[in-house]
């Protein structure tokens, strides 16, 4: 069974990623499971999808905790605790990331045994984001070395309909490309043996006692306790305050922040709280001075 | 509203009460609006939340409020706002906490709570004169599960469950005369790009007993597709075209807080969302877009 996990941001088309890589699983006569973790789908925020494609029937459900393959649209993830994108990761999975990088990088860096690939360039702007997703469906296509070029073409064509001829053009121009681009890695997907029942030694039966109500499931008494939630990392964009132009007139963007991530200082100059700060640009799209520039977090200092 | 404490923009709260790090969607004009609301009231306030987007403040162990937090099923907010304040009220009888420790309690909900599921248990506490605050943040849709329909949804949107070629085909509900049908003892349209006037209602609502109602247009760029960045500006435009009217309602009158003069075409709020692009693209629906221009002309005329 090939069981592959997508990591991504919302609004970057991965949950769609993962519909495309199925029905082209299925095409191939495979059976095949594709299905997002709902959770916070926000946009931005980490989210996941799952696929399973086997030509036996599939018994196995939920979420995959040992995955062959594991596609990441964005770089940033690895850091976010929240996204888990390395988990369970062994000798045997591939990991292929969307990043700028070479792969020996990545490999020193996260001190994986297993093989790494990287692809193509992160998106410029926003307007390329939607068709990340197609490049790491065309990639993991390649990469399982049992999707033909003709059964990737036809589940683009057939999960992208409703969007248009246009989207539907240039997510197979991107994905086809992508496609043909890891020629050289096809079937570097290996799935291991299945894993058999029957060897399986029960671990020795432990009884914990009962924790009282209070204990296993304590009331939170703390205030905004969200503030541990570093929602930062969910930036693409970040705003930079130029002290030069800015007027001091903190609450202005303070205001229209959604996030409370403009913070005024005692002197009233406005200060960006970059561990919360989600990059929606609000705060540049009302300041009266233009003060705050927009700038990519790759390019941030 | 000679007596408000905000005067000007100077005077909005530049700390913020509410905590960072919620789960809500970049640019979320709900949660933009909340942090005002929240400044305005203070921290000694109980939520009662029905499920939506807003469910997603408190994921356990994480809050961004600084006092209780109450989670219930989507229609029975304003049910557990009862219990909440009854429960206030048996404490504070029994001595058990001196008055001075009274807390308000305010109900929030998504505007698939507040105009469907969840009206018939607003009506039942408005009709027993519950003291509470009912804050509805509309996104026009459930935005929550992927924007469908609901009963907020304008005329002509695009919602993941209507489709092109004209989009909604009914009408958005008018919660506000729902409410003031009930003469409650305040109610109130805001929103976030006009934090001024929400500030003042809000006050002017904190400061009164009994049923009152906060409606919050809240611009969603998830569900209503466009840029986050661009939330004030659609926002402001839903004041300026007409579409969002700013009024309050006390003592059996309703007076508009703002009127806009002149009246931007309604084409150019609707221009700037993608839930409206089927109106424009490929050919223009001048038709739809005629009668959602006549209903607006048609509201500010009997407004008078």
């Amino acid at each position: 069974m090939y069981r592959i996990r997508l990591h991504g941001r919302g609004g970057q088309g991965m949950k769609t990623a993962s519909r495309i890589i199925g029905s082209a699983f299925f095409a191939e006569g495979f059976e095949v499971q594709d299905a997002p973790r709902y959770g916070a789908e926000r946009r931005g925020a980490p989210i996941f999808a799952y696929v399973r494609a086997s030509l036996r029937p599939i018994l196995e459900r939920g979420v995959i905790r040992r995955p062959d393959l594991v596609v990441v649209a964005d770089e940033s993830l690895v850091q976010v605790p929240a996204a888990g994108v390395l988990q369970g990761i062994d000798e045997h999975s591939l990991l292929l990331l969307d990043s700028l990088e070479p792969a020996e990088v990545w490999q020193e860096r996260l001190k994986l045994q297993g093989p790494v690939l990287t692809m193509g360039s992160q998106a410029e702007g926003s307007s390329e984001l939607p068709t990340v997703g197609a490049r790491c469906a065309g990639a993991a296509a390649r990469l399982v070395g049992v999707i033909s070029r003709s059964a990737l073409e036809g589940a683009i064509r057939e999960e992208l309909a409703g969007l248009g001829d246009t989207v539907v053009a240039s997510n197979l121009e991107t994905a086809l490309a992508s496609f043909d681009a890891f020629a050289s890695d096809e079937g570097r997907v290996c799935p291991p043996e299945e894993a058999q029942l029957a060897p399986h030694t029960a671990p020795a039966w432990v009884d914990v006692p009962h924790d009282a109500a209070g204990i296993s499931a304590p009331d939170v008494h703390g205030a905004a306790t969200s503030v541990q939630v570093r929602t930062g990392l969910w930036r693409t964009v970040r705003p930079e305050i130029d002290a030069e132009r800015c007027h001091g007139c903190s609450w202005i963007c303070s205001t229209f922040c959604p996030d409370g991530a403009v913070l005024a200082t005692p002197e009233g100059v406005p200060r960006i709280d970059y561990d919360h700060c989600k990059g929606c640009m609000i705060c540049a799209s009302v300041c009266p001075h233009h003060a705050i520039a927009s700038v990519l977090e790759r390019d941030a200092s | 509203m000679s007596e408000t404490r905000f005067q000007r923009m100077k005077d909005l709260p530049s700390t913020h009460l509410l905590g960072a790090g919620t789960a809500m969607c970049a640019g979320c004009g709900a949660l933009q609006a909340l942090q005002t609301i929240y400044d305005v009231l203070g921290e000694r306030t109980v939520f009662v939340n029905a499920a939506g987007c807003m469910t997603l403040l408190s994921v356990y162990p994480f809050t961004p409020f600084r006092g209780s937090w109450l989670y219930t099923a989507m229609a029975c907010a304003p049910a557990g706002a009862q219990g909440v304040r009854d429960a206030l009220d048996i404490l504070i009888a029994k001595g058990r906490i001196p008055p001075g420790e009274d807390l308000s309690v305010v109900t929030l909900t998504g505007d698939g709570a507040a105009n469907g599921m969840g009206l018939s248990s607003t009506s039942g506490a408005i009709e027993r004169g519950l003291d509470f605050l009912y804050i509805c943040y509309d996104n026009e849709g459930y935005g929550n599960t992927g924007q469908q329909t609901s009963g907020a949804t304008p005329h002509g949107a695009r919602t993941a469950t209507s489709g092109a070629p004209h989009g909604h085909a009914g009408f958005k509900k008018d919660l506000f005369s729902i409410w003031t049908a009930h003469r409650p003892a305040y109610a109130a349209t805001v929103i976030g790009a006009e934090p001024l006037d929400l500030a003042r209602k809000v006050e002017k609502a904190a400061s009164l007993r009994g049923p009152r109602f906060i409606h919050v247009l809240a611009p969603c760029p998830t569900g209503w597709d466009f840029e986050p960045s661009e939330m004030i500006d659609v926002g402001r435009l839903a004041v300026r075209t007409g579409i969002w009217p700013l009024k309050e309602y006390e003592n059996g009158q309703v007076v508009h807080t703002r009127t806009p003069h002149p009246r931007a075409p309604v084409e150019e709020y609707l221009r700037l969302q993608g839930r409206f692009r089927h109106l424009f693209e490929p050919e223009p629906d001048a038709e739809t877009l005629g009668s959602i221009q006549q209903r607006v002309d048609d509201y500010w005329e009997a407004a008078g």
